[in-house]
């Protein structure tokens, strides 16, 4: 594409090689990796953590943080799973459940819009409030029952690909077109490159905060009712380990910490790279302790390159600070 | 102008400080207790207080960890991850037999070490404290993980369970408290936290060695993990991998509540120890009421925000 | 005392002090004074140790001195005493004095009571009523400057800068730091007082050197000169910067403003604007222009007054997008803060504005959107290598080239210029110059805010003096010179 920057394509052409080195190395050395039941398994399984991605990269993008995505995957699910049980029709459940991860994310962005606190802490809270109700919800319980019709949809497959990873493709694809080719995103961009400047030009800066916290929370809740299609369940633990996880791919995939840089289609290949990964170790018989090990090391790298880039630059004789001076 | 000049001669700083920050929250204090005394019968006794003061030790001391770093205007979210590496990985001694002081010894140090990482990777990486704690839990976490395979280690010597006993705990929570109280008001190190927290130049131009201050905050916290899992064991009998899960977050809340900045730059250890007691005293209530525990979350999550949000009216007001 | 000898500064397209050389007697109160971008300011941060980097020599008391940082600075004497005041509002004032080298007993604990006499001894010195216990966030600017002041007491200074001291001062606050300062030169002290304010400089320095455009132009003792003396030193010079030549007509009346006040901004503006016309607005620090500019775009309100628009329509914007909407566009002054998305590219800080005229059925068109911009930056001449360099490696000049194309683009009426030549260098601040003609001549009317006289008087065509918030004097072009403004500016008589 023409108008991806230098170092926007070297970004992507790494991430693609990474990629395409770790199937490698697996396709050597795990004779399952390459089997259609192991890549489809893969790709059902990415497909909650992908669309999480996918929601906290326009977060990211706007210069915000969300931390609740995860706690919202796992509430959708459970608020469905609680209605069914109560028999309101399932139409309806979907609607509900999709509508609670809206609430969310105007309550979210209530704090961090109306109150002007730092999203960081306010989204450790709502994580923190959010995951009660869950359990007060489930009363610690998995809960089942759930119409088949809609939990076969995980066993849904067109020309073989997962339906699940296809309506997670299908969200990337249409959350890029937002950022890249819509007013919007421009706006969302503006917003995470500098709130005053975007705000000088015209922008509605508290509206677009509502907006892009809003879509995390509606992604998050679509992410929810995929993972209780894959697992057939509604479980309290679901997206405990999601704020983790979806960071560091985030920051793998390109998306910068402090807003106005990243993409969807770095996401999801740092997702990919992620998830590959984990697969790849769970192959090889490596304990599965290790993987939060490896994803902890792997956030500090990234974001510490990013960060030791910074510094670099702001070491260099005095001339950047004194910059300032102007 | 005549020389009206009269300086004050007052002994000591200590007066100054109680009268405006910690009395709001003191008075919250009173107000919760007063309220579930009379919704609850039996809870304005002594040993239901005996109680609360055995729960709120363990997060406790590791609020005032919490404190110190967050005074420097930074976060650590590894506080349970190192509390509970150092119980689970020092505690393999307690398997091989070791003598206690060593074990202790082990715990200690474990914390003090996984302290000075967080803190290098946060001075010397330029990233947010949040972020480099976001991994550093993880990873310290999943190193337990794989130490201990998930195992718990049970049959415990009672002599590792004396420090549990009884008020002894509470005794170490006084003790740690009156220490950190005592450095954050009569010590250089102490009193340039806030100078470092207040985030301009002020500390760096005056030559305060704000890196190495702030190294030394974490390594503080990371200590006092430790130290308070050496209690919980003790009061528990047995090591479990998941040992402080949330404590970061309850600890978070005892600091901010007590009325430390979240920004950093003000607050006090007397405040977070207030903070902590307020909330001990909310869950007990709240567990009295026969109200599902999962509820605790919701009720910290709920007081953090409101704590935040005062503070940052009250730094507007002041800006 | 302190021997300055051949320094010079560059900062990217800037040369903000050239072959500096002069010397600042001992024990005495050395004025500092010239325009906003004289070299003041960067001679002062070499001297209180936050620019490390520069040529030349700079010697105290014969010993030649470069200093490493600010703590380095203060612990060879030098203490600054800048206009941010460095204290810390939480910890008290013997512990704000004490900072970083608090008194110790055995053990790290402070030793409170020998910090408390040395406090006391500082403050009786300075005979000022404080108690070293107050916590310093509580008292009032005035007495946090006393604070600081105290601290280079106690540092031992030999050498105290004051920047601006007096920026937040009343009257009364005023006349009691010139006492504190007096006592201060009493013990021998060297004060090196910066400020723009000439009948402070007259009151209470012995002598005053002259900054202009990088460089000293003079160092003259109270007794042998006068304020006309200083003002042509500080606006004296070979106008070798040239202007494109203003030969448009004024048109319509644009923007009618009546009595704008904003408390403890500024007072009583009242002014029109006309199509086909710049006008400028000359002032010091602190004399409100911007705060009246931010009113006038709609991001900070006014509490009465009028703007009207076109002759009719009353305006109180409540949020940029609205001014916009209405044809006014604003240039802030702070272009890293507030005018650029640094991280981004360049056609990404340019897009902001055209939002809608790229997207015309709702999809952004991207061959269009770079068609445009491609278009306007050839137009206004922006140096790039594509459009899709990270605005942050660009020069100032292209910078805030970058931007003023965006705001060009919003093809509104009124355009609001807060220090656009600021920190460009002069190849760049001609384009924009050219730039603004151009806007005039297609009807369009521009306030030009500027600290730089030379460039107010090169292309206004009507000069507004503010000070301290009122429009104190206005000039026609013809009749304007640098010493009758800076006269005006510096609070001299409105003849």
């Amino acid at each position: 594409m023409k108008n991806i920057s230098s170092g926007k394509a070297k970004t992507f052409f790494v991430l693609i090689g990474v990629n395409i080195l770790i199937i490698i190395l697996l396709t050597i050395l795990s004779p399952t990796f390459v089997t259609y039941g192991n890549l489809s398994a893969v790709m059902q399984r990415m497909s909650e953590l992908g669309m999480l991605a996918i929601a906290e990269t326009i977060v990211f993008i706007s210069g915000g943080f969300d931390l609740s995505i995860g706690v919202v995957m796992a509430l959708s699910g459970a608020v469905a799973g609680t209605l069914n049980a109560m028999g309101v029709p399932f139409g309806l459940v979907i609607l509900i459940a999709l509508l609670v991860g809206v609430g969310v994310g105007v309550l979210n962005s209530f704090f961090v819009v109306n109150l002007k606190l730092q999203p960081f802490i306010v989204t450790l809270a709502t994580m923190s409030i959010l995951r009660s109700i869950v359990y007060a919800l489930l009363k610690g319980n998995v809960l089942t029952g759930l119409p088949t019709g809609f939990l076969d949809l995980g066993y849904f497959y067109i020309l073989k690909i997962p339906f699940l990873f296809i309506v997670f493709i299908v969200t990337g694809v249409l959350v890029a077109i937002l950022l890249n080719k819509t007013i919007t995103g421009r706006k969302i961009f503006a917003v995470g490159g500098n709130e005053q400047t975007a705000f000088l030009s015209g922008i509605y800066v508290g509206k677009i905060k509502y907006l892009v916290y809003i879509l995390s929370g509606l992604i998050s809740a679509m992410a929810g009712l995929m993972f209780t299609i894959r697992i057939r369940a509604v479980i309290p633990d679901a997206g405990l380990n999601a704020p983790l996880e979806v960071v560091t791919a985030v920051l793998i995939g390109g998306t910068t910490i402090y807003g106005g840089k990243g993409s969807v289609l770095g996401s999801i290949l740092g997702i990919l790279a992620m998830y590959l990964l984990l697969n790849g170790f769970s192959l090889l018989g490596l304990n599965p302790f290790w993987n939060v090990i490896i994803l902890g090391i792997i956030l500090i790298v990234v974001v510490g390159q990013e960060g030791i880039g910074k510094s670099l630059k702001m070491l260099l004789p005095g001339k950047n600070r004194e910059m300032e001076a102007l | 102008m005549s020389t009206a000049y009269q300086p004050d001669l007052q002994k000591n700083n200590l007066k100054q400080y109680f009268q405006f920050r910690e009395l709001p929250i003191l008075l919250y204090i009173i107000v919760i207790i007063i309220i579930f005394s009379t919704m609850i019968d039996g809870f304005f006794t002594v040993k239901s207080f005996e109680n609360i003061s055995r729960q709120i030790t363990t997060i406790g001391i590791v609020s005032v960890g919490m404190t110190l770093v967050i005074l420097t205007g930074g976060i650590d979210l590894s506080v349970g991850a190192i509390l509970s590496f150092a119980i689970n990985i020092g505690g393999q001694g307690i398997v091989l037999g070791w003598p206690i002081w060593l074990v202790y010894t082990v715990m200690l140090a474990l914390g003090v070490l996984l302290g000075f990482i967080n803190g290098f990777l946060i001075t010397r990486v330029a990233v947010p404290a949040l972020i480099i704690t976001l991994g550093t839990m993880n990873i310290y976490r999943g190193i337990t993980m794989v130490i201990t395979d998930g195992i718990y280690i049970t049959g415990i010597p009672s002599s590792f369970q004396t420090v549990g006993y009884g008020f002894i705990p509470l005794v170490f929570f006084v003790i740690v408290l009156a220490f950190f109280i005592f450095m954050t008001l009569q010590t250089r190190f102490g009193r340039n936290l806030f100078a470092i927290g207040e985030g301009g130049q002020s500390a760096l131009y005056s030559g305060v060695p704000v890196n190495k201050y702030k190294i030394i905050s974490y390594v503080l916290s990371g200590f006092l993990s430790a130290l308070a899992g050496i209690i919980l064991v003790g009061k528990s009998g047995f090591i479990q991998p998941q040992a402080g899960m949330g404590y970061e977050m309850s600890a978070i809340a005892a600091v901010v509540i007590g009325g430390t900045s979240i920004f950093g730059g003000s607050g006090s250890i007397l405040g977070t120890f207030l903070g902590s007691v307020f909330m001990g005293i909310i869950i007990a209530g709240l567990t009295m009421l026969a109200i599902n525990p999962f509820w605790i979350g919701f009720v910290t999550g709920v007081l953090i925000i409101f704590a935040i949000a005062l503070d940052s009216l009250r730094q507007r007001r002041k800006g | 005392m302190i021997d300055i000898q051949g320094v010079s500064k560059s900062f990217p397209g800037v040369k903000a002090l050239d072959d500096v050389s002069f010397t600042i007697e001992a024990g005495q109160v050395h004025g500092l004074v010239g325009e906003n971008g004289a070299g003041k300011s960067t001679l002062i941060k070499i001297l209180s140790g936050i620019h490390t980097e520069y040529s030349g020599t700079i010697s105290i008391e014969g010993r030649p001195i470069r200093f490493a940082s600010v703590h380095d600075a203060q612990k060879q004497g030098v203490a600054t005493i800048f206009q941010e005041l460095t204290i810390v509002p939480e910890l008290s004032v013997a512990e704000n004095i004490f900072l970083g080298r608090e008194p110790v007993k055995l053990g790290g604990l402070i030793n409170w009571q020998e910090m408390r006499e040395r406090s006391v001894e500082a403050l009786s010195f300075l005979d000022v009523p404080l108690s070293p216990k107050t916590i310093v966030g509580t008292l009032s600017i005035a007495n946090q400057q006393i604070v600081e002041i105290s601290k280079s007491l106690v540092l031992n200074s030999k050498i105290i800068i004051m920047d601006e001291p007096t920026s937040s001062l009343t009257e009364h606050e005023v006349k009691q730091l010139f006492l504190l300062i007096g006592r201060l030169r009493e013990k021998g002290i060297t004060i090196l007082y910066v400020s723009h304010k000439l009948e402070e400089i007259f009151e209470i320095c012995d002598t005053v050197s002259v900054f202009r455009d990088g460089k000293h132009v003079g160092t003259k003792k109270k007794t042998e000169t006068d304020r006309d003396d200083i003002v042509k030193m500080m606006v004296g010079r070979s106008l070798q910067m040239l202007y494109p030549e203003r030969t448009g007509k004024r048109q319509d009346l644009l923007l009618s403003v009546k009595g704008l006040t904003r408390e403890g901004e500024f007072e009583d503006v009242t002014f029109d604007l006309y199509g086909g016309e710049i006008i400028g607005f000359a002032g010091l620090i602190g004399a409100g222009r911007t705060e009246m500019a931010k009113t006038l775009f709609g991001t900070v309100p006014f509490d009465s007054g009028e703007i009207i628009l076109h002759g009719s329509k009353k305006l109180r914007f409540r949020h940029p997008s609205e001014a916009l909407a209405t044809g006014v566009a604003y240039l802030s002054e702070d272009r890293k803060g507030e005018g650029l998305m640094l991280q981004l590219t360049i056609k990404e800080n340019m897009a902001v504005s055209i939002l809608k005229k790229i997207a015309p059925r709702f999809f952004v068109k991207n061959k269009m959107e770079r068609e445009i911009i491609n278009s306007y930056a050839e137009q206004f001449k922006v140096k790039m290598v594509s459009m899709d360099q990270v605005v942050e490696s660009l020069s100032g000049g292209n910078q805030q080239k970058v931007i003023i194309t965006r705001l060009l683009m919003t093809e509104s009426q009124v355009f609001i210029f807060d220090e656009p030549t600021r920190g460009i260098d002069v190849g760049a601040k001609y384009e924009i110059y050219k730039i603004m003609n151009d806007l005039t001549m297609n009807g369009k009317g521009i306030i030009f805010i500027s600290s730089e006289l030379p460039e107010v008087l090169g292309i206004s065509d009507r000069i507004f003096c503010m000070r301290e918030g009122k429009l104190v004097k206005v000039f026609d072009n013809a009749e304007a010179d640098p010493e009758k403004i800076m006269h005006v500016l510096t609070g001299g008589e409105v003849a």
